[in-house]
């Protein structure tokens, strides 16, 4: 497993010759690529596409005499402060939770990198949660956060405190969806960064001991530079995994209160299956989509330079 | 593991951080417990206070009831059909993808490599609304194809194979050229065997992605008896249940929680090794 | 690896077996319904009588149908509340249930794109005598001069008092009555009252997680000073000083503390069961599991009244109505199937006042005047309910949609996340945006 650990940097260097078996181009090699690209084409590429004119329509559900509009969805898009509003709090949604992500991440796999049965219970444990779906999360944190009758509401009046309403104030609703959101899938950064530690050789860490190096030198000169490209992926990861938000503010909020905790996706399905306006649905999907294509560019023109360089 | 823990591990600092990251842990039990708690209990006294979860008496009914009525059964098994093929599909799609893309060569093979990596940069939400549009049109919904089959177009397998098979040397490859095996064969012979470890990866990855999935089947699998647990067990939370039967709904919580649990725990070694292994490092 | 798929295999045949049970000879018709999923505890129960609450009853309804009709069989298929998001969905990919509950507000919405089957020769085959419908049910199901669903129920919005701690607050007259307000400001000097001499809020409130109380609460003290506010059925008016009048109250209680705050629907009816409060606006539905509750010790022992809203504006008693319904939707039925879902339907008829029992306004008249009726608890409190329920006027298009609108923004300024004038100014801008866009 060590030794055949997926490397595209490593790849990259090891395909710097010229591609192709010895054989040379034959159109029936692609037939590997056919099947693949019979699902890409139909179910991602087509449905894209489809996605665009239908942005362009005005359409209802259940009803078949949709007319062209033009932009005027998009239009009524950036005038509507509802849907502004899910652009805003799904930025700030990633805003929250992926330092978190990686911050704790990085603590959890510093602390457990180590090879006693305790790390690897606790490492179980916090990985553990990630193989819940999100329904059962929800139900769990509901029960948590109810002033009633939740757990943390418990708790605080056993302390002779007044319970804190999270999810149904506005201002509490979003980080109390990012509190659950860490708690569901924090073991994922962990892992990484855990594997990124142990390839880190330990002749370093030899050598900064010999030096007298504290623990906190030790982690910025050799630990951080070293996992400088795991924490680039995270962090990549982490925003176009959170820019999807949907299951957690649909169940545990609905998006409120006062629309404090709508995201974007809340918002297309609403427009969907609620309003009916598929129009206006695809509209918004497609600003989703520009918006996290923008995000993939950005993040892959920023991967290479450092990479590189 | 680690040749820098002797180093890193000193002493009582060392002790303190592993007895701190140990007290998180127990806070983050805190909301399972609290809901294995509830589960066991009888759904009226929830009614009047869910405090009465923290002293006796206890009692299994909760559990018990779902053998009887529970549509848990039916999603389960819903969802392991979806994510086995969602699974099955990925690998064979992938492999055979990113064998051709990485070593059959043919006219235009770049330049679609290059379309298909921009599909990474197309998230599902964005076309949910037109596929559902098309699988209405095809009068495909509620079925397993309907639930499986768009999770095979996601293009991240391809690339991750790709890379793989790129990275695997050449030499392999060209001395059973040399032996006159034909393309397939060698793909099927001597070099698959060779990407199990990747595999894996991305084996695991799909089925946790499948079976967590929840958008899709929730627009797709609209059908009670087609609903997987994900989308079934949000079927269950609505106020009703959370008022008049809270034990149960939290029994199904943990029931439903548990099969996947399970086989986390069977296979935690090679999950831990599988995301060790998308650790591009 | 063997022992998951030995176990995988078992749960298999278990699932496979048990609808294996069902009988194969009559014809199957789904029936999508929410009011909570409770086989646990009434799977086997087909004695009505010996049901309690939505749940309960409606459960052992179905049970008491499968067992008795020699030609059906319902599958009910339990979803989510209110569960109109999947039903779209659902219709839209061709296989809908045979048949769904379905608030009477939201008909219109399915009916006018002709997703639902009009049902008036079929009630006139079945010996469904449509005259017997109340008022309020009737024109819940018409739409267009076609009856579009077989009505249940119509439910208001009323108050749920803990007499106990009533009496303790001083708020009980010589007769055994709660002393309800009259105006706003007995309304506030009560709750104060109440709140000084019991320690304990006055309301309860669904005030977290839905929108349901919100704009039922406000809809209600709009009727009761006779403010239209959807004179246009295309245009809702939120501009009048009475709409911020009433809002205002509703942020007054909310800043005062006179009502539990941040509890959702399950939080707030266990709260009211717990005694934490005197009053919980709610719903019809919830009598009957408190009166069950009153018969038990605890804080509502022999302590539980229901009153209709006090009418604290002096312009009339009317108040926010809606009602539960069942529809037949659009798909290639046999004739078989056809027959059998109004045979359904018609049970549901002839046993609506089983379903009136969970504290529900019966639909018919002759149930409504017979002494059964008049016989279970509470009911003569309640009687000027059937009168007084108002629903938004049919030809308001997505009032699911709208309720849902007004809700939040009428919520949003009672916690005072906004103020009442751009509260009311939001609504009115997305509802009227909303309506603009509807077909």
């Amino acid at each position: 497993m060590t030794d055949a650990t997926l490397s595209p940097g490593k790849a990259v260097a090891a395909v710097k010759r010229p591609t192709g078996a010895s054989i040379g181009p034959r159109w029936t090699n692609a037939l590997f690529i056919a099947p693949y690209m019979v699902f890409y084409l139909a179910l991602l590429v087509y449905p894209l596409f489809k996605g665009i004119w239908m942005s362009m329509l005005e359409s209802d559900m259940f009803d078949d005499t949709s007319k062209f509009t033009g932009l005027a969805n998009y239009y009524r898009l950036f005038n509507d402060k509802i849907f502004i509003g899910t652009i805003w709090n799904t930025v700030l949604f990633v805003l929250m939770t992926v330092p978190v992500f990686v911050a704790i991440g990085l603590l959890l796999a510093l602390a457990l990198n180590r090879s006693d049965r305790t790390s690897a219970s606790l490492r179980a444990i916090f990985f553990g949660t990630s193989v819940l779906s999100v329904t059962i999360v929800t139900i769990i944190w509901k029960m948590m956060y109810m002033p009633g009758n939740g757990a943390i509401a418990s708790i605080m009046r056993l302390f002779g405190l007044e319970p804190i309403a999270f999810i149904t104030s506005s201002s509490l609703a979003l980080p109390a969806i990012a509190v659950t959101t860490i708690w569901w899938i924090i073991g994922l950064p962990m892992m990484l960064f855990l594997a990124a530690l142990q390839q880190i050789p330990g002749e370093l860490y030899e050598a900064a001991a010999l030096d007298n190096a504290s623990r906190w030198r030790s982690f910025w000169s050799i630990t951080l530079p070293s996992i400088r490209r795991t924490m680039l992926v995270v962090v990549i990861y982490e925003i176009v995994a959170q820019f999807q938000l949907f299951g957690q503010a649909q169940l545990l909020t609905q998006g409120g209160p006062n629309n404090a905790s709508r995201p974007i996706v809340l918002f297309i399905y609403e427009q969907g299956f609620r309003s009916w306006n598929l129009g206006y649905a695809a509209a918004a999907s497609e600003v989703l989509f520009l918006i996290m294509a923008v995000a993939a560019l950005a993040q892959f023109f920023a991967s290479r330079k450092r990479v590189e360089g | 593991m680690a040749a820098s823990e002797h180093i890193v591990g000193r002493g009582i600092g060392n002790k303190l951080i592993l007895l701190s990251v140990v007290l998180v842990a127990v806070i983050w039990m805190l909301p399972i417990a609290w809901t294995l708690l509830l589960s066991l209990k009888p759904n009226s006294e929830l009614m009047i206070s869910t405090a009465s979860a923290f002293h006796p008496p206890y009692t299994l009914k909760n559990y018990t009831d779902i053998f009887q009525s529970s549509g848990v059964f039916r999603w389960l098994w819903n969802s392991a059909v979806v994510s086995v093929g969602v699974t099955a599909g990925i690998l064979i799609l992938s492999s055979l993808a990113g064998y051709g893309f990485a070593r059959a060569e043919f006219k235009g093979r770049d330049i679609i490599f290059v379309l298909v990596l921009l599909g990474l940069a197309v998230p599902e939400q964005a076309v949910i609304i037109a596929r559902h549009q098309m699988f209405s049109d095809l009068k495909m919904h509620n079925t397993y194809p309907a639930i499986i089959l768009p999770g095979l177009s996601s293009a991240f397998g391809v690339f991750l194979m790709t890379q793989y098979f790129k990275a695997i040397p050449k030499d392999i490859d060209e001395a059973a050229m040399l032996d006159n095996a034909s393309r397939f064969k060698i793909f099927w012979k001597v070099l698959l065997p060779l990407t199990v470890p990747a595999q894996a990866t991305l084996g695991i990855f799909s089925f946790l992605g499948a079976w967590n999935d929840y958008l899709w089947p929730l627009i797709s699998a609209t059908k009670p008896e087609m609903f997987t647990i994900t989308v079934g067990m949000a079927s269950t939370q609505t106020n009703f249940a959370q008022s008049e039967g809270l034990g149960f709904l939290m029994a199904q919580a943990i029931f439903a929680g548990l099969p996947v649990f399970i086989v986390y725990l069977f296979f935690q070694k090679y999950i831990v090794r599988a995301v060790a292994g998308a650790a591009i490092n | 690896m063997r022992k998951l798929t030995t176990a995988l295999l078992a749960g298999l045949v278990l699932t496979a077996g048990a609808s294996a049970a069902l009988a194969a000879d009559k014809t199957e018709i789904s029936v999508a319904r929410f009011f909570g999923a409770c086989e646990a505890d009434y799977g086997s129960v087909t004695d009505v009588t010996k049901a309690n609450g939505e749940c309960g009853i409606i459960t052992a309804l179905i049970n008491k149908f499968n067992a008795e009709s020699t030609t059906t069989v319902v599958k009910p298929e339990i979803v989510e509340w209110p569960g109109y998001d999947q039903l779209t969905a659902r219709i839209r990919s061709g296989e809908p249930p045979v048949i769904s509950v379905m608030h009477e507000a939201v008909i219109s919405d399915y009916s006018s794109r002709g997703l639902l089957e009009p049902l008036d020769e079929d009630f006139a085959k079945a010996g469904v005598d449509v005259n017997d419908m109340t008022d309020a049910a009737r024109q819940g199901v018409t739409k267009d001069g076609k009856i579009y669903a077989m009505p249940f129920d119509t439910h208001t919005w009323l108050w749920h008092i803990n007499m106990n701690l009533f009496k303790e607050a001083g708020l009980v007259d010589e007769a055994g009555k709660p002393i309800l307000p009259k105006n706003t400001d007995e309304l506030f000097a009560q709750a104060e009252q109440f709140k000084e001499k019991t320690g304990k809020p006055y309301f309860i409130s669904t005030l977290a997680n839905e929108t349901a109380f919100y704009t039922r609460t406000f809809d209600t003290l709009l009727y009761q000073q006779n403010v239209d506010f959807f004179a246009d059925p295309n245009k809702v008016d939120f501009s009048s000083p009475e709409a911020k009048g009433a809002l205002q109250l509703l942020a007054d209680i909310y800043s005062k503390d006179l009502t539990t705050k941040n509890q959702d629907y399950a939080a707030s009816v266990s709260s009211f069961a717990a005694g934490d409060g005197g009053v919980f606006i709610c719903g019809t539905w919830l009598i009957d599991t408190y009166d069950q509750e009153s018969k038990k010790d605890g804080p509502l022992a022999n302590g539980y009244a229901v009153t209709a809203f006090p009418q604290i504006y002096p312009g009339s008693p009317r108040v926010w109505a809606d009602g539960h319904s069942w529809v037949l939707l659009k798909q290639d039925l046999s004739d078989a199937q056809r027959a059998s879902a109004v045979e359904f339907m018609k049970f549901l008829w002839d046993n609506n006042f089983e379903w009136a029992r969970t504290g529900h306004l019966p639909v018919r008249k002759s149930i409504i005047d017979s002494a059964e009726f008049k016989g279970l608890p509470h009911r003569d409190d309640i009687a000027s309910l059937a009168v007084n329920g108002t629903a938004l006027p049919s030809a308001v298009k997505r009032q699911f949609s709208i309720q849902e609108i007004e809700g939040e923004e009428v919520g949003s300024a009672m916690r005072g996340d906004k103020s009442v004038e751009e509260a009311l100014t939001d609504a009115e801008t997305r509802i009227n945006e909303l309506l603009a866009n509807a077909k």
